[in-house]
């Protein structure tokens, strides 16, 4: 497929066999195919998962350029009902999705607007105002050639000033065969080589070598989207923080943790207004006297996380720290086994096999597999799986039972991890009590 | 009423409310501990509670959970198998039904349990996630057009886990993006913790002073689905303290250093993180080299 790199000597798609994809669905007892189709999407999700590597160090302070092709091939009905609405639509999810996972991340757009590059959004941290923005976009006119370089140029000149210890990244979504730089591309290729910005391309069109040699050059990933839930899957891929570049610094960021006001003087505190829509004429600052108030300046914020417009100073809450630990100690990938290695429940209470997290009674019909987790040894089924995996991010297994409690796991695999339990490796819930306490706040 | 309000009405109508309780089990329990009476107490409360719940709307549903010191069971509903059913004084067969599953299963879970040889934290973290996983099932499962509200009442007497953090975290995080409220009833403590998973979740914190009104309290506070919360006069929220602990110290502080690789939280300025042993690169010039530089043009 497109994804497939140039390097291993692969023949051709034309040259290999027919890809017989009607064998694979087989009509189940009633002669329908649902099942079987279930079968094939579930099983494509678990790919997914398994293909997710632990990773040691990822820079999970990511500054992200999205570099949209605005000219006149995003107009092409391919992708239902334009390239351009549907690439907009799939934005909007990913933009949510990416301040989620991605809570002290930020991110800007440029637009590829006949031949120049328009920055529609700054680097900023709040969903609202890329949102609001993309909304605008749809209206564009699309005309003309877009021109690559001038893209690359404008988001290098803005991630060039950002801090060395965040991870930069720009990911390009080209509808564009075509590219009209003014000069020599492969200097600013060099360029971003040089600055460690990370490239990544989407094209909704086809393969294009510049596009090509550009990720390659900045360790970034080229997708070429086969339909629009295949450009959704490329899309959200690049939700996930990367590694971290291995020439990447390593910092303490000075960060701040308002707290409200009240509590220290005991009364109400005065009535003020937030310093985040001072300026914002469409939405005044209300008088209020909630909000978060910088521990440096005093200056009010109406939301976190934020950078204090007086004295820059980041300012964060603790949950926003922990919602990104779980890219830092992932639940590991549970055993997939047959539906009879399900232990079945006492004969008095029905024999049935259960799944032990939802407590769905498992048939041999419709879960033939099971999953197990490998540390507090229950069967979950499929569906709990993927969630336990994909959203929940904790084995309900090993933290509702005592003594596997905890996140004893998390030293396996990794380098980072085994530091934290280098005098006890054995799998004692006090080691794993200590590991955590360091994380509770 | 107008077309909106119609609208609205109709839709609270023929949606499904589901109400998980997660109730704390533990023998350790201060409560528990000071009166073993009061968990029959709390018991009978839940479970008036829960049919309450059920009464509203033919539609809701409902799961209790308990959370012993050894494990989490499911009390109500039971896969399979059904407790054998008549109807008793003209009574409503379900919520029959529900007290005599909860007591069945919570008296075969407490004769079975292993005994209890020092007080032990309730794994309060894992059971919520477990009723995350039975509400997504649920989610999953009905119907197009039919809408659910689910929420989790905690109602506990023990302590939190520390250990469990980041689980409260996950917890807290997951219900947030499911759009699944998290109430707290809290018996002996303040739980910071929990207020925080409240406060994310938009979620009802109370800490019940006297245990005997228990019951009311409930109903009070925590019977109204959240869609309505809002125009009634609750108590008002705490204020959720949202500050850091350094992990050197383990106090809460207002300005902190981050690391870039873990995200761990110090008070000082180290240049290698405890945590992940990581090397940090000084911030600015480094203070000698100045001097360094100067010393030769003088000489």
């Amino acid at each position: 497929m497109a994804d497939d790199d140039k390097d291993d000597q692969k023949e051709y798609r034309w040259e290999t066999g027919y890809e017989k994809t009607w064998e694979a669905i087989k009509e189940d007892d009633d002669g329908m195919l649902d099942s079987a189709i279930a079968d094939l999407i579930q099983k494509a999700k678990r790919k997914r998962q398994a293909e997710k590597t632990k990773q040691n160090r990822l820079g999970m302070m990511r500054h992200l350029f999205i570099v949209l092709d605005c000219s006149e091939s995003m107009s092409v009905p391919d992708l239902k009902p334009t390239r351009l609405l549907c690439t907009l639509k799939l934005l909007e999810i990913f933009i949510e999705e990416f301040f989620d996972q991605n809570p002290i991340s930020q991110l800007g757009i440029i637009a590829l607007k006949a031949k120049r590059a328009e920055k529609i959004t700054e680097l900023t941290g709040t969903s609202r105002v890329h949102l609001k923005a993309l909304e605008g976009l749809a209206n564009v006119s699309l005309t003309s050639e877009p021109s690559l370089q001038n893209g690359l140029d404008l988001a290098l000149k803005t991630l060039k000033v950002v801090p060395s210890h965040a991870s930069r990244e720009i990911v390009i979504i080209m509808g564009s065969l075509t590219t009209c730089d003014p000069v020599d591309i492969n200097s600013t290729i060099e360029e971003l080589q040089k600055e460690r910005i990370r490239c990544s391309v989407i094209s909704l069109s086809a393969e294009i070598h510049i596009c090509r040699h550009l990720t390659q050059q900045t360790m970034g990933t080229f997708g070429a989207v086969l339909d629009d839930s295949h450009f959704r899957d490329q899309l959200l891929s690049q939700i996930d923080p990367p590694p971290a570049a291995k020439t990447q610094d390593n910092s303490l960021i000075r960060m701040g943790f308002p707290h409200s006001k009240n509590e220290s003087d005991g009364k109400d505190a005065a009535l003020s207004m937030c310093m985040c829509h001072i300026e914002n004429s469409d939405e005044p600052s209300e008088l209020s006297t909630t909000g978060h108030h910088c521990p440096q300046c005093n200056s009010k914020y109406c939301e976190l996380p934020v950078e204090c417009l007086c004295c820059g100073l980041t300012l964060v809450s603790a949950p926003h720290l922990a919602r990104s630990y779980h890219h830092l100690f992932p639940v590991p990938n549970f055993e997939e086994l047959p539906f009879e290695s399900v232990p079945p429940e006492a004969p008095d209470f029905g024999s049935l096999r259960k799944c032990y997290s939802c407590i769905k009674v498992l048939n041999a019909v419709a879960d033939k597999s099971v999953f197990k987790c490998g540390y507090c040894q229950q069967f979950f089924c499929i569906d709990c799986d993927i969630f336990i995996h994909e959203t929940l991010h904790a084995c309900v297994g090993c933290n509702t039972i005592p003594g596997v409690a905890g996140l004893v796991y998390q030293k396996q695999g990794g380098k980072a991890a085994p530091d934290f339990h280098q005098q006890q490796p054995s799998m004692m819930p006090s080691s794993s009590k200590q590991r955590s306490q360091q994380y509770s706040m | 009423m107008d077309a909106a309000d119609a609208a609205t009405s109709t839709e609270t109508e023929a949606s499904i409310d589901l109400l998980v309780v997660v109730l704390d089990t533990n023998p350790s329990q201060h409560v528990v501990r000071q009166n073993p009476q009061n968990l029959t107490q709390i018991l009978e409360a839940v479970i008036a509670f829960g049919n309450a719940h059920l009464m509203q709307k033919a539609q809701n549903k409902l799961a209790v959970l308990s959370c012993s010191h050894h494990a989490t069971d499911f009390l109500y509903p039971l896969p399979g198998r059904q407790v054998e059913l008549r109807q008793v004084d003209g009574q409503y067969e379900v919520f029959s039904l529900v007290e005599k599953t909860v007591k069945q299963q919570l008296g075969s879970i407490l004769m079975n349990a292993p005994r209890l040889s020092s007080p032990c934290e309730s794994l309060l973290a894992g059971s919520m996630s477990m009723a995350l996983c039975y509400i997504s099932r649920l989610q999953r499962n009905i119907g197009a057009g039919v809408k659910m509200h689910s929420r989790i009442l905690v109602i506990t007497g023990s302590n939190e886990c520390a250990s469990q953090y980041m689980t409260y975290m996950n917890v807290f995080f997951t219900a947030q993006k499911l759009n699944i409220v998290i109430d707290t009833c809290a018996l002996d403590k303040t739980l910071s913790l929990l207020q925080q998973g409240c406060d994310i979740t938009n979620g009802q914190f109370l800490k019940v002073t006297q245990l005997d009104g228990l019951l009311q309290y409930l109903l009070w506070v925590f019977l109204p689905s959240p869609q309505m919360r809002h125009k009634m006069v609750l108590p008002p929220p705490p204020k959720v303290d949202y500050r850091a602990s350094c992990f050197c110290h383990r106090e809460l502080i207002d300005i902190g250093y981050v690391c870039s690789v873990c995200l761990s939280v110090f008070c000082k300025y180290s240049p290698i993180c405890t945590t992940c042993h990581t090397i940090f690169k000084m911030p600015g010039p480094l203070p000698i080299r100045p001097k360094k530089k100067k010393k030769p043009e003088k000489m």
